[in-house]
């Protein structure tokens, strides 16, 4: 039963102590303490979520990087594919320009040629017919100054038309 | 739920095994007593009464016994602060030389509920004064310096472990002290705190949950120290386990929100004849607020103090079959010491199990007390 006695003084000393320590440590041991565990916790929680954040957007870059890849690729390939059109199409035509050009130089040059030609020619023949009035003349001079020929070739021609 | 883990408690086996261990040495006590009724008076010394040192032991006193040398005893005399009729007696618990003196008019109770307590005495000096009004005992006793020195331990400790993180920086890993007590801080939090309130409404309750669990843990873990300035069965002490119970009380009903005080005294929902004119449930409800410090109490007392019995009763157990025969005395002791031993690894578990249990408790009721408003 003496056990079960509550003691008046024990119950006051006892409530003096606990309620100043209970004071004393909710100021400078409580507060300070779990300010800085939760301020660590949520620093923690931030830096988590923090990581799993810019993992998801890295994850999200590294799929837009592919896709991007893909469609530079995919550009890039239609740009070379269309170049190499165009290449094709500038060279077919170059060519064709190139052969409608020398076909037309080569009719002019025939043209030419032909003009040329005929000049030539018409040079030729008159210079030809020149030269055969010289010679004729230089001849019919010359067969004009032997007398002695002369008359016996007018008596041969003479005799032979006599003898007709 | 919660009045269910009340008495699914371990420790009451403890209880009923230390209850058959005091009244057994009682009988004992008793047939020795009379037996030796003839012995005593030739030799006072060879009377060992097991009963009458286990309750001393786990009495509150006047005086703060140290040890013994030979025959001499040497104790802290604290001092007793009686208010009698209106005058204040202050004077050094030697004058009362282990309950032998009257100072003033004062003796030590011999017997009886008041037993250890100073109590009025007729002028011949020994006969109680059953006529007397009432003492108002105030005195510095054993468990009150224990507790004032278990404070002074507590503040010391958690300030300078306060100090720490104050000035630490928030990432760094704790060292020294708050390194042993960081996991205990965040197991308060954790596992009682936010478990029994709430993750929302947990925060002006933890100061007191923390405070109660230390204090708590610190004096039982004192307890189990058998010399000075442990030894004072602090927390196994009806007015201390009486005031923890009554801050839960005040603490549980000065944040107590409308929803609860609602369901004290108007509980929604019930036949209005169960409240007026005979307010039946309303008187209910405000039992069962002061039924739950009160287990509290009695939990924490009987737990710790039932511990201290086993102990004590073990140590005992070489005495008295010492008393019988020297050498069953000596047979028997290496037995009680390893059992001994084994129960002080278990009271060191206890001693942190029922500061566990009464912040627990106390949390759970903090928690019954904020409610949520019913929707």
């Amino acid at each position: 039963m003496e056990l079960l006695m509550p003691g008046l003084g024990l119950i006051f000393w006892m409530t003096v102590s606990f309620g100043f320590v209970l004071l004393i440590l909710k100021k400078y041991a409580w507060k300070p303490i779990l300010n800085v565990l939760n301020k660590r916790e949520k620093e923690l929680a931030k830096s988590f979520s923090d990581a799993k954040r810019i993992e998801y957007e890295m994850s999200q870059l590294a799929t837009i990087k592919t896709t991007k890849i893909a469609e530079a690729e995919k550009i890039h390939d239609q740009i070379i594919a269309k170049a190499k059109e165009e290449a094709e199409a500038i060279v077919i035509e170059a060519r064709e320009r190139a052969r409608e050009e020398a076909r037309i130089i080569a009719e002019k040059s025939d043209e030419l040629i032909e003009n040329y030609k005929k000049a030539a020619i018409l040079e030729l023949k008159n210079q030809l017919s020149a030269l055969s009035m010289d010679i004729a003349e230089k001849i019919i001079n010359e067969e004009f100054s032997d007398r002695e020929r002369n008359a016996r070739y007018v008596n041969k021609l003479l005799k032979s038309v006599a003898e007709n | 739920m919660h009045l269910g883990h009340l008495f699914m408690n371990p420790k009451a086996l403890l209880i009923v095994f230390t209850t058959i261990t005091i009244s057994v040495f009682s009988v004992n006590d008793t047939i020795a007593g009379e037996q030796d009724n003839i012995s005593e008076a030739e030799n006072p010394e060879m009377k060992f009464d097991a009963r009458k040192v286990i309750v001393d032991h786990v009495l509150d006193s006047y005086d703060w016994h140290l040890f013994d040398v030979g025959e001499r005893e040497f104790s802290i005399h604290l001092p007793v602060i009686l208010l009698y009729e209106g005058r204040l007696f202050i004077f050094s618990s030697k004058r009362f030389d282990h309950g032998y003196a009257t100072y003033k008019g004062f003796r030590l109770a011999k017997e009886g509920p008041m037993k250890g307590r100073a109590i009025r005495v007729l002028d011949d000096g020994i006969t109680p004064d059953v006529q007397a009004s009432t003492i108002y005992d105030f005195s510095l006793t054993k468990n009150s310096a224990a507790v004032i020195v278990a404070s002074a331990l507590l503040c010391m400790l958690f300030i300078s472990v306060g100090r720490k993180y104050r000035e630490a920086d928030i990432y760094a890993t704790p060292t020294g002290l708050p390194l042993f007590f960081e996991p205990l801080i965040l197991f308060v939090r954790d596992q009682i705190a936010i478990l029994a309130i709430g993750p929302h409404k947990y925060k002006p309750f933890m100061p007191y949950l923390l405070t109660a669990f230390f204090f708590i843990f610190l004096n039982n873990l004192l307890g189990l120290v058998p010399f000075f300035p442990g030894g004072a069965n602090v927390t196994g002490n009806i007015s201390v386990t009486f005031v923890l119970a009554m801050f839960t009380f005040f603490t549980t009903h000065w944040y107590a929100n409308k929803t609860y005080w609602q369901h004290m005294f108007n509980m929604p929902g019930v036949p209005m004849f169960l409240k007026f004119p005979i307010p039946i449930l309303p008187v209910i409800e405000m039992v069962g607020a002061l039924i739950k410090p009160f287990v509290l109490m009695i939990r924490l007392f009987a737990n710790i103090t039932a511990g201290h019995m086993v102990i004590l009763s073990l140590t005992s157990l070489i005495f008295v079959l010492g008393s019988v025969s020297l050498l069953l005395g000596y047979a028997i002791s290496p037995l009680t010491v390893i059992f001994l031993i084994f129960l002080n690894f278990l009271k060191i578990l206890v001693a942190f199990l029922q500061a566990y249990i009464f912040t627990l408790f106390s949390a759970f009721f903090f928690g019954m007390a904020v409610p949520d408003p019913e929707h």
